[in-house]
Formats: structure tokens, C-alpha cells, sequence
């Protein structure tokens, strides 16, 4: 072995002939490489050996490289040349897979490329928020400004006595720490993302652009991702759904944010996502992470159930489902109360936003302004948890079974055409279509049960449908089998398979003991315990079951249905795939059955090749009596029941799916600010479902935009009938409250709104803004009732002032395009409100103008501007505006009006009905009563003007 | 039931695999070829570089650049008769065929896309005499915009704040053998922006390579410039200032930043003696600076160094030697810790060497990942002629 010179080596690098001498020759061996765990001694003999100067051998050569490999399989020295692969070094699919991938793509391109032209024609425009250029010919020097730093108070001059005086010991001491310190420039790190933009202006942008840009965002954010730098990453995905929004942004930004610990944030993208896509798996797995995260066991359990549902081999969900389950057996139920509180403010969330329908998020075609799917997806788990069923088993298939079934199995089969499909489905959206079915199956099952023990085609079939009553008559059976027939459902209910089970075992064992001449209802026990033995992976005692059942009562559906699952999952095909047939050679709208013949079809044709069909057993023809026998006869009166239930139901959908529909345009109304239109689709809304607290808080926007205010407080007291504490119904009926001017019922809403919520900032805005008003109110509703002497508090000069300020703010909002500047300071800038106003002929500006000028200062203002029309003008503010607002403002100005330079001169040059306007304005003043002046006063100042 | 379930799945899965066993064996031929090429231990599972189109042609080519949102490419270079080429490729049917060619009186040494829009797409280009032309590719008679920007020759170009790359004012750098740096705003006549000379009585070195990074918002943004004096220097054009400079040993090839737009992240310096670095750009200490790690990849200059755009991690150089290789770069545990003196050091990762290929016996000094599809580049080379090729299985590495 060697323990060489890194100087050799290297020398021997470069010129490797004529050191040969330095690896013997008893080395370049078999036995001795294979020994050698020297890497560098490896390499070396390796390029000895392949340098041919102790001749050439090809297998120890590659044997030196394969044993070099397995110590270090980055070796520089196993590098090799290799000529570039060609199309030939490919598998033909492979290089074809290429070349059919660039050919799309180039024919795509052409098309963007052709577009991308087209646009060019038209707008060559020069984009406008270009940032601007870097000043000209700034000048970097090339090495480091090393400025001499010559210390230039190296002799430090003795302090002055006086100094000494003010000397601070502790100041002086922190300067000199302070020096040292500074010496040294902190680490620069560039982790950036505060400074990265989370938004990108794409409204220049065409589409292809967008795209293309969006991506780029995305690539970067999972760069980041890839480097762990999670902010960031976030940062992008936020900036790639600023311009389009994707599911994959979402989902990666979820998974940066998870990683982040942001749960709130993860799980609203994780549910803007399933609310476009209800089944995506990465949605669904983040969001169970969330979950996971925030001690929601079992709603992440169900998450994750659904994602391997959808593809069972999916480790991370597999994983994470046995990390779940160990967590929810450790700390039991209860987790409830923090799932529902996360629940409720994610709705609130979605709200906030909808509420803010201004605020343009127009680069987002998915407005997260429809709180409908998240609102109903996250509610309807949270519902499940009542149903104990439900929540045990989730995963197992037909949930509603034992409800329904068991209750009437065999002569029910007419319901089974709605509820059997529904049952048995097994789709994406099962999780909230699970639940809510068997909520509402659950119900309704209970009812047409309850009739159909008087019908006459079941005789006196129980009905277990209340689970409280055991005793409950079951069939001809006598009530001690009842009992246990009832105790067996209602512990499968429960989940309770094996003591099911047995219970179901003893009502059978009674059954045959007692002799007792019912074929049904034994077919019926069978059949229950066949599930029992089903649900515990029995499959072969279920197949028994099923088949004794049968041969009781052919062609029954659910004995059937059973044995051919337990078929299936003995991997018994054929058996499974006849069973099946039959099942829908009786019932057809079984759905299970359906899914399950296609994939059975597939899996024998894989078998058995294509003459699959030939080794099938027969499928046994089924009489037409049993065939769909419930078409065949008279529509009972429990049929038609049924129909007109399954109608309503149906009914109930398709309003519901035309509601959702009418918000969502009601909500793009308003976006697009067409409040009356959105009022009419909220209208319909409400005429479908007038239950619905939102829709009315969205009308009652559209009144109070449409400035309707009483139709607005209505909707919302409608709104908080149906909901009372809904802070938006509050806060709008607040806002409507202050359009009818009681301020006082404006603030208490205001009050209960921030109670709710104390962040709502527009919410305090807008209370301290009516606690003036409502203050003032009172003053004013003081004043006018007693005491017309009390002096004037100051709060209502600026409560004047402020809402003198609110009509302009409201008039240049309005986009007339005067701009009048409020606050002149002189006589230029006065002149030119001045003259915008009346050139406009906005008295309103004008009298706001007067409002914000000192009386005093009025004749220098005016000064240069004095004229006839100038004049008039004024006095038509005064008269029309201010007047009734402030009299003695009003008062102030006229009496000092005249004062003003070559004033006698233009009053001479007033036309007859400006005088009009003039004697008009001193009858309304005289008519006004004020501490500050008299009737004689105004008398004298007529005298003046007139 | 839930048990029968899974077992199904299981069984379903196998025979997907015993498929798949049955197809690996039909081609296992063919894949021992290949894995005799390549000499790989998985053959399937690395990047490949196809060769998939070569052009000869009758002047030296200096640069080639993509054309975005096109599957057309521009060369750049020279004529023997002294004179300036550009020609314009669309690659289509499996051949590269020639759209357009202008001549120009001067050699064309760079070009670059990187200040305009996606609407536009007009070339930057830098010349032998120390002119930066933009031209119009629809209309590349006249110049759009002409400057003559140096004493000598134009080394290197280029460009950010277009095609939605980096926020900000559009700008192209150019490094030229008259040892200045400048940056130009092609909305401003005449003058540069920036101007990076040496001072007064300082030796001018040959600039051979500059590059734009950090332009992740409105202000920030850098010039990096790499000397024939093995001088790397970062340039912070927000504060007008040298932030960093540093010494490879030898001449600094190229230069190139992970990503123009966004924090400074890596940067990849390649030298003339076939070593290249890589800076993490993201710690930067007082007086250590910004940690790196090197590797050689071969004896020869390695003339180009290019980022996957769609993936900043994986990378691919081309060398004197007329071959490439494509790296990857993984990062560390931790990218930045304490030193001794309690401020921040960066840590350096590793790189790894994913495929190799050799295309020619003269230097590859040309290279450009099209921004658009990913896997497929252009390359030229001394030898007088242009290769499209294809990088596979990209995205699984």
C-alpha cells in the first residue's frame, strides 16, 4: 500500500509515463486490486494499466475500474471521453417519444411565435411604467475604494476646561465600543425574499405571455423549494398565481407553507384547490398534513383515506396514515372543538375576501370570492362526526348499508335504485357525498321504512329504523330472534362485525331450532351475516352465506352483490364477474356492480387473453320476474312516494346547482360594479334558497352602493334572523343605518361588529367617524329644542368642517374633473379653485372653498379676482350651500366681502338677477337666527351690498 | 375488505412489472450498447446528450443564441473575407433549416436576447470593432440601435430586464479586451449607464466575460466580470460600487449566474486551465467572501459555462476539448453557519457529474439551452459547425 506524496502524485498526473516504477508490477493483479481499499493507489494503477506500458489487459482493467467504481463511484478517473450519444444509441420508442415531443413543440411554438407577431402589430406601444434609466455614465472603479484612511486626529488635542464640564463618561465610552465595532461590516446574506414582490403587474401582458412567465415564476419557486428556501419559494408561487393562477402553484405553494408552519395559509390554498379540482390528491395530502399538524387526526385520517383510495400505493399518504392512526389512538376523540374552530375562521376568511369584491383581483380568474365548495366541503366533515357509523369506518364501502338494508333488505329493493348507486359509489368526492348521503339517507330511510310495514307487500316487516327500540318486530320472526336480529344491526352499525356476528350466528341457530317456515327472513339473516363475515375479510363464509341465502331466495340483489365481492377479493374472478352480471341483469343502476365488471373485464382479460369469455361459468338467466320487478308492477302508493321524494330531492339539486350559479354572477357584478344587475341575480338567489345569510349581506351591498339604504337594512336584519351574529350583515347595517342618519343605531352595530372582531379596522374608522356625527346630532336636536343660548362647543365647527370635506371628496371621486385645492394659502392659489369651480359652475366646490378660508382673509384673496360674475358667483355658494350649514361663517364672509378693493365698483356692475341672488341671500340670512348677529347687523350690511 | 383491496392493487402492480420486465429484456441488447457508449452503470436512469442535428458551415461561428418563444437560433461570427455573419436557423422536420443570413462589415463576436420583449425579440450583438448593435431580425439591415461602446473588441454580452426576466429597466453589459465594463440602457443614446474602467495609471486586463444577476426587483442588480488575469469582480449597480472581487489563478472563461432574477444564488466562474467554480452567493462574508467549490472537468479551457433555465441546480459546460458536461449542483445541509469570528459563512455544496459527451476535436465555445423547451440546446464550435442537441430525462434528476 502506499502512503504517497501528493506532490508525486500530481507530477505523475501530468506525466504518468516514466513513474511507472512507482506501482510494482506484482500489484497490477487480481488478487491485489481487489484487496486494495486505497482509492488514490487504485487510481493510479488503473491509469498504469491503461497507459499499456506493462501491457495491455482488458479484463483487469475493467476489472480495476468496476472494483474502483464500488469504492468511489465519483472517481475523476472513471470519467471517460464518450462520443455524443445519437438517435441510434436510443431504443427506438424511446427516440421516437423525443422526436414526437419536439415536433409538438415546434408546431406550438409556431402558433404562440405567429401570435406573439400579430400583437406586435398592434401595440408597439413603449410601456410606460418602464422604470427609469440609471443615471448617465455613472463611473464604478474597478478595485475596491481602499481611500487611504489616514487617521487625521492622530494627536489628539487636550480637552478645554469648559469641556470637561460636560464630559459624559458613560457616552464616551459607548463611542469608543462603538468605533470597534464599526470596524468590521457584518456578514452579508442575501436571503431576499422580503424584498421580492409578491405581486406581478401582467396587465400589459397577452396570454403567452402570462404563460410563459407564470412558469418561470413556478420553476424558480421550486428551486427554492428544492434548496429549502421555503420563503422564498412561497414568494414565487405567490407571484406565478398573480399572473395565472394553476393548480400546481397552489398545491407547491401549500407545501412551502406547510413547511413553513403557516397551517392557515396551507390549508386555504389546499382548499382553493379542491374547490377547483374536489378530488386532487396533493391537495388532499397537504391538507391532511395540515391536520395532522394542528391535531385534527381524524379529518386528516379521512383525507388520506381518500387519497389512497384513489391510488393506494401511495407511500407518503400510507405513511402518514399509520403516523395519524398511532397519534389518534394515543390521544382520543375530542378534537373536534379545535377541527371546528380552524373550520370557522377558514370560512371567515373565504368571507372577508368575498366582501371585498372591489378589491380587483382581475389576473385571477379564480376568485376565491365562492366560499360555496370550501364553505360546504369543510362543513360537511364536520358534520360526520355525529354519525359514529360514518366516522368508524370510513373507508369501507357503502356506508348507508346498513341503514337502508338492513331495515328492508329484501323487498326494498326499490329504493336501492337510488340508494344502491349512491351507496356503492366509490368516487373522488365520496368523502362529503358519504356524508352527506348517509345524513340524509339516514333520514329519509327511516320514513318510507316506517310505511312500508303496512304495505301489502311486506306483510309486517319490522322496521329497526329507530336503533333505540330492540325489540322492534322483525318479519314473521319471533321477538326473541327479533331481538337479536335488531342487536346484530345495530352492532354492525357500530362496526361491531364479529359480535354482529354472532348474533346474527344465534338468531339463525334459533331460526332453524324453532322450525319456523320463512324463507325470507332466514335469506335475510344469511345475507346480514354474510356482510359481518365480508367486513372481516371472510370472504370464503361469506360466499357460503351468500350462496344459502340464494338458495332460499334466487336472484335476491344483496346476497348477490355480497358474494361477488367476496369473489373479488378472493381473487375469484370469473365466480365474481358471473355474480356480477347477474346482479345487473336484476338491478342495472347498481353502479358498484358496473365499476366492478369493467375492471374485473380487464383484469381476466389479462388472465385468460382474449377468449376470456370462454372459460366464464354460465351466467344464469334471470327470470323476468325478478328482473327490475319493481318496474313491473302498479306504482304503489310508497312507490310514488318515493319518486316524488327522489324528484324533490333532484329538485332540491338543481337548485341548488342554479344557485350557485346565480351568486357566482352576482358576485361578478359586483366586481365588475354593476350593482343593479347583481341585484337581480341575488334577487333570484333568495327566491330559490331564502335561507341564505350570505346572499342577502351581498344585496344589502348592492343597496347601500346603489345608495338604497332602507332596502338595505332589511336585508340585513333579514341576514342576522338567519344568522345573528354575521359581523358583515352587522357592519353593512351599520353603514345603511348611517345613509337613513340614525347614528346611533350606526354605532351600536358598529360596536357589536368590533366586539365580534376588533381587527376590523373600517369597522373603527367608520365608529369614530359616526360618534362625531352622532354627537353632533344631539347638539343639533339640543339646540333646535331649548336652549338656543348655549354656546357653541368647538366639536362642531369641525364636525362642519368634516362633512364640508366629505360632498368634494365624493365630487372629484365622481370624476368631474375639478380639481379644487382646499386649503389656499393665497391669493394665486385661491384665484385658481376659484376659477375651476365656476368654470364648472360647482357652487358645492365653491361654498367648500369659502368653508376652508378665513373670513379675514377673503378681501386678499379676492383682490385680483374681483369681478361681477366672480361675485355672484360666491354669493350663489353662500346662499345655496353654506347658508343653512353655517350661517355665521356665511355672516363673516359678507362682512368682510366688502371690504375688498374697487368693491363698489363691481357691485355697480351686477346684472339685475345677481341682484336678485343678493337680496335673496340677505332675506335667508335675516331669516336665520345666530348669537353672533343680529337682524339690525344684517340690516346694516344689506344697506352695503345693496 | 379493505385487505382484499390492497392485495388486489398488489397483484395488479405485479403484473405491470412483470410487463415492463419483458420489455427491459427485448431491448436489453440495444441498452448494452448504449451502456457500452455511455458506460453507465443505469443507463436509463442519467440524462443523455443526443446529438440531433449538425450544420457546417463556411464561417467561423462564435455564438449561437435561441430565438425565444421560437424554434429558431441565430449564429453569430465571422466570414473568412473579414466580415460579420448572422444567420438565422429553424429547426424543423429534423433539420436546421437557414431562414435568413445577413452580412455585416465587422465579425460578430456575442449576441444576446436578454433586454428585449417577448414581442420584439431584437438581438444585442457585439462586434470585433467595439460596436453593440440591436437589431431588428425581421429587419436587420440598419441597426435599431448602434453604439460604438469600445476601443476593441466586444468579449462578451449581456442582458436582463426583458423577456420577463428581471424586474426593472432593461440593460445590456458589455466586456470588452479595452479592459472597461459598461452597461447601456438601450433608451440612451450614446452614453453608457455604468461604466467599469480601471482608474488611471491601473493595468488594463481583458475583460472575457461579463454577466447580469441579482435582479430580483426594481433596484438590485449586479454585473459580474470575469478578467484574463483570473479577476472575478461583482459589480453592485444599485450602489454604483465594487461589492466583491476575487482571484481564480487563471483566466476567467465565463461567468454565469444561477438565475438573473432572483437573489443572488450561485454563480459558476469557469477558467482556462479546465477548472471551474461555484460560488453560493448567498452568504457573503467581510472578509472571506462568498464560499465556493471547484472541480475540474477536464485538462482543456472550458470555454462556456449555461444554466438549465428551467432548473438553476443542473448545468452544463462545454470544453476546449470539443466536449460538454452536464453537472448538477446539490446543495448543503446548512448553507450558511457561524464562523469564528460569530458572523455568517457561507457552505459550499457539492457537484456532481451527470453525463459527459465528446463532439467534436475543437473547442465547443458556444452554448445556449433554449428557454423554451426544455433539454434542448445549441452548440458551436470551432470546427465550423452548429449541433442541436437533446439532454433527456432532465426533469428526473
Amino acid at each position: 500500500m502506499s502512503a504517497e506524496d501528493p506532490g508525486f502524485f500530481l507530477q505523475n498526473q501530468s506525466t504518468r509515463i516514466g513513474y511507472s516504477w512507482k506501482v510494482p508490477v506484482e500489484h497490477l493483479d487480481y488478487g491485489y486490486i481487489e484487496k486494495c481499499k486505497d482509492v488514490k493507489y487504485l487510481e493510479k494503477i488503473l491509469r498504469v494499466l491503461r497507459s499499456g506500458d506493462e501491457g495491455i489487459y482488458p479484463h483487469l482493467i475493467n476489472f480495476c475500474e468496476s472494483h474502483l467504481e464500488k469504492l468511489d463511484p465519483t472517481s475523476r478517473v472513471l470519467r471517460k471521453e464518450t462520443p455524443v450519444a445519437t438517435a441510434a444509441s436510443l431504443p427506438h420508442n424511446e427516440w421516437s417519444q423525443i422526436v414526437d415531443g419536439l415536433k409538438r413543440w415546434q408546431e406550438e411554438t409556431k402558433k404562440t411565435e405567429t401570435l406573439l407577431k400579430q400583437q406586435s402589430m398592434f401595440d408597439d406601444l413603449v410601456k410606460e411604467d418602464m422604470p427609469p434609466m440609471r443615471g448617465s455614465n455613472c463611473s464604478i472603479p474597478l478595485s475596491q475604494t481602499s481611500v487611504p484612511k489616514r487617521n487625521l486626529s492622530k494627536h489628539a488635542v487636550p480637552r478645554d476646561y469648559r469641556e470637561w464640564d460636560k464630559f459624559d463618561v458613560e457616552k464616551e465610552c459607548e463611542s469608543i465600543d462603538g468605533n470597534s465595532v464599526k470596524n468590521d461590516p457584518a456578514a452579508v446574506i442575501n436571503t431576499g425574499h422580503p424584498k421580492i414582490k409578491t405581486k406581478v403587474d401582467a396587465s400589459l401582458l397577452t396570454q403567452q405571455e402570462k404563460l410563459l412567465l407564470s412558469n418561470r415564476e413556478t420553476d424558480k419557486g421550486n428551486e427554492a423549494f428544492r434548496a429549502k428556501d421555503y420563503e422564498e419559494a412561497v414568494a414565487y408561487y405567490s407571484r406565478s398565481l398573480s399572473i395565472i393562477p394553476t393548480l400546481a402553484a397552489y398545491n407547491n405553494r401549500a407545501q412551502a407553507e406547510i413547511n413553513l408552519k403557516q397551517w392557515h395559509n396551507a390549508m386555504r390554498d389546499c382548499l382553493r384547490v379542491l374547490k377547483l379540482e374536489p378530488g386532487n390528491k396533493k391537495a388532499l395530502l397537504n391538507r391532511a398534513r395540515v391536520y395532522n399538524h394542528m391535531g385534527n387526526f381524524q379529518m386528516a385520517a379521512e383525507d388520506l383515506r381518500m387519497v389512497l383510495r384513489e391510488e393506494p400505493q401511495n407511500a407518503a399518504a400510507t405513511q402518514l396514515l399509520s403516523e395519524t392512526e398511532k397519534k389518534m389512538k394515543e390521544c382520543p376523540p375530542e378534537p373536534h372543538s379545535k377541527g371546528k374552530k380552524i373550520l370557522i375562521q377558514e370560512v371567515e376568511e373565504e368571507d372577508d375576501n368575498k366582501n371585498d369584491p372591489n378589491a380587483k383581483q382581475t389576473a385571477c380568474p379564480v376568485e376565491p370570492s365562492q366560499p360555496v365548495g370550501g364553505e360546504e366541503s369543510s362543513a360537511a366533515p364536520a358534520e360526520k362526526g355525529d354519525m359514529g357509523n360514518a366516522q368508524k369506518k370510513p373507508h369501507s364501502r357503502g356506508d348507508g348499508g346498513p341503514h337502508s338494508e338492513f331495515n328492508n333488505s329484501n323487498q326494498g329493493h326499490w329504493r336501492s335504485k337510488g340508494g344502491s348507486s349512491d351507496k356503492y359509489k366509490v368516487t373522488q368526492e365520496s368523502k362529503e357525498k358519504v356524508a352527506n348521503g348517509t345524513g340524509k339517507r339516514g333520514s329519509t330511510a327511516s320514513v318510507p321504512a316506517d310505511q312500508s310495514s303496512n304495505s301489502k307487500e311486506t306483510p309486517v316487516r319490522g322496521n329497526a329504523g329507530g336503533t333505540v327500540n330492540l325489540d322492534a318486530p322483525c318479519g314473521a320472526l319471533p321477538p326473541p330472534l327479533a331481538r337479536l336480529k335488531n342487536e346484530g344491526n345495530l352492532l354492525f352499525k357500530n362496526g361491531q362485525f364479529a359480535d354482529a356476528l354472532e348474533k346474527y350466528s344465534q338468531a339463525i341457530q334459533g331460526f332453524t331450532d324453532s322450525g319456523i317456515d320463512s324463507p325470507e327472513d332466514l335469506c335475510i339473516l344469511y345475507s346480514n351475516r354474510a356482510a359481518c363475515y365480508l367486513k372481516d375479510g371472510n370472504s370464503q363464509e361469506c360466499v357460503q352465506d351468500c350462496t344459502r341465502a340464494l338458495e332460499l331466495q334466487s336472484f335476491s340483489l344483496k346476497p348477490l352483490l355480497r358474494r361477488a365481492m367476496a369473489y373479488e377479493s378472493m381473487e375469484r374472478y370469473r365466480q365474481a364477474y358471473v355474480d356480477y352480471k347477474t346482479v345487473l341483469q336484476i338491478d342495472t343502476s347498481v353502479q358498484a356492480a358496473h365499476d366492478s365488471v369493467n375492471r374485473i373485464t380487464r383484469l381476466l382479460i389479462e388472465q385468460d387473453g382474449p377468449e376470456w369469455r370462454d372459460k366464464l361459468p354460465n351466467i344464469p338467466l334471470v327470470p323476468l320476474s325478478a328482473q327490475q320487478h319493481r318496474r313491473e308492477e302498479p306504482p304503489s302508493a310508497e312507490v310514488l312516494k318515493a319518486r316524488a321524494e327522489k324528484a324533490a330531492i333532484d329538485a332540491e339539486r338543481k337548485a341548488e346547482v342554479r344557485f350557485t350559479a346565480l351568486k357566482q354572477e352576482g358576485n361578478d357584478f359586483v366586481k365588475k360594479g354593476q350593482y343593479s344587475d347583481a341585484l337581480g341575480k341575488y334577487t333570484e338567489c333568495l327566491k330559490l334558497k331564502p335561507e341564505e345569510c350570505t346572499i342577502y349581506t351581498n344585496r344589502a351591498l348592492c343597496y347601500l352602493k346603489l345608495d338604497r339604504f332602507t332596502e338595505a337594512k332589511q336585508d340585513c336584519d333579514a341576514a342576522l334572523k338567519v344568522e345573528p351574529s354575521n359581523k358583515k350583515a352587522f357592519y353593512r347595517r351599520a353603514m345603511a343605518n348611517k345613509g337613513l342618519k340614525d347614528y346611533l343605531a350606526c354605532s351600536s352595530d358598529l360596536q357589536e361588529v368590533l366586539q365580534q372582531d376588533p381587527n376590523v379596522q373600517e369597522a373603527e374608522k367608520e365608529l369614530e367617524e359616526v360618534t362625531v356625527l352622532l354627537r353632533q346630532s344631539l347638539a343639533n336636536a339640543n339646540n333646535s329644542a331649548a336652549k338656543p343660548r348655549t354656546t357653541v362647543p368647538i366639536t362642531e365647527v369641525e364636525g362642519d368642517e368634516e362633512t364640508a370635506g366629505v360632498p368634494t371628496s365624493e365630487s372629484s371621486h365622481r370624476g368631474e374633473d375639478v380639481i379644487v385645492n382646499l386649503q389656499p394659502t393665497n391669493a394665486c392659489q385661491f384665484g385658481q379653485a376659484l376659477n375651476a369651480a365656476r368654470s364648472s359652475r360647482n357652487t358645492a366646490a365653491c361654498a367648500d372653498l369659502l368653508a376652508s378660508t378665513a373670513p379675514e382673509m377673503l378681501p386678499n384673496f379676492l383682490s385680483t379676482q374681483l369681478d361681477a360674475n366672480n361675485i355672484s358667483f360666491i354669493i350663489q355658494a353662500l346662499d345655496y350651500h353654506l347658508l343653512e350649514k353655517d350661517p355665521n361663517l356665511v355672516y363673516q364672509h359678507l362682512n368682510n366681502l366688502h371690504t375688498t378693493d374697487r368693491f363698489s365698483v363691481v357691485l355697480m356692475l351686477l346684472e339685475k338677477n345677481e341682484r336678485h341672488h343678493l337680496t335673496q341671500l340677505f332675506e335667508h340670512l335675516s331669516a336665520v337666527q345666530s348669537t353672533e348677529f343680529t337682524k339690525n347687523d344684517v340690516q346694516n350690511l344689506a344697506n352695503k351690498y345693496i | 375488505m379493505k385487505r382484499s383491496r390492497v392485495r388486489r392493487t398488489r397483484r395488479r402492480r405485479s403484473y405491470i412489472g412483470r410487463f415492463f420486465c419483458y420489455f427491459y429484456k427485448n431491448n436489453s441488447t440495444v441498452l448494452h450498447i448504449v451502456s457500452q457508449t455511455a458506460n453507465m452503470s443505469s443507463p436509463l436512469a442519467k440524462p443523455q446528450i443526443i446529438a440531433h442535428l449538425q450544420k457546417s458551415l463556411n464561417y467561423t461561428v462564435f455564438d449561437t443564441k435561441w430565438i425565444p418563444c421560437s424554434a429558431k437560433f441565430v449564429c453569430m461570427g465571422n466570414f473568412p473575407r473579414g466580415t460579420g455573419v448572422m444567420q438565422i436557423y429553424e429547426v424543423e422536420h429534423g433539420d436546421a433549416q437557414l431562414i435568413k443570413e445577413v452580412e455585416k462589415p465587422k465579425p460578430i463576436k456575442c449576441g444576446t436576447f436578454g433586454a428585449t420583449s417577448l414581442q420584439q425579440r431584437h438581438i444585442a450583438t457585439g462586434d470585433f470593432e467595439g460596436n453593440l448593435n440591436i437589431w431588428n431580425l425581421e429587419m436587420p439591415e440598419v441597426p435599431v440601435y448602434t453604439v460604438k461602446a469600445h476601443k476593441e473588441i466586444v468579449n462578451s454580452i449581456d442582458a436582463v430586464g426583458g423577456l420577463g426576466i428581471g424586474d426593472g429597466a432593461p440593460e445590456i453589459v458589455t466586456g470588452s479586451r479595452d479592459g472597461t465594463v459598461k452597461v447601456w440602457d438601450p433608451r440612451q443614446k450614446d452614453s453608457p449607464v455604468a461604466n467599469m474602467e480601471p482608474m488611471e495609471g491601473e493595468t488594463k486586463r481583458d475583460c472575457w466575460t461579463v454577466a447580469f444577476g441579482h435582479a430580483f426587483n426594481d433596484q438590485d442588480r449586479c454585473v459580474c466580470a470575469g478578467y484574463d488575469n483570473g479577476d472575478i469582480k461583482l459589480f453592485d449597480l444599485r450602489n454604483m460600487s465594487l461589492r466583491w472581487e476575487t482571484n481564480i489563478k487563471n483566466g476567467v472563461c465565463c461567468v454565469e449566474f444561477d438565475r438573473k432574477d432572483i437573489s443572488m444564488n450561485k454563480l459558476v466562474a469557469t477558467s482556462l486551465e479546465g477548472k471551474f467554480h461555484v460560488f453560493d452567493m448567498r452568504t457573503q462574508h467581510p472578509t472571506k467572501g462568498f464560499a465556493s467549490v471547484s472541480e475540474k472537468a477536464n485538462k482543456s479551457t472550458i470555454w462556456q459555462v449555461r444554466h438549465l433555465p428551467q432548473n438553476r441546480d443542473i448545468f452544463m459546460t462545454a470544453g476546449g476539448a470539443g466536449n460538454l458536461h452536464l453537472w448538477k449542483y446539490e446543495y448543503p445541509a446548512q448553507r450558511s453557519k457561524k464562523g469564528s469570528d460569530n458572523k455568517d459563512v457561507g457552505v459550499a455544496g457539492s457537484v456532481s457529474l451527470l453525463q459527459t459527451a465528446t463532439l467534436s476535436t475543437q473547442p465547443i465555445a458556444s452554448l445556449d439551452w433554449s428557454p423554451d423547451k426544455q433539454g434542448l440546446c445549441v452548440c458551436s464550435g470551432f470546427d465550423q459547425s452548429v449541433r442541436v442537441l437533446i439532454v433527456t430525462k432532465l426533469n428526473v434528476v
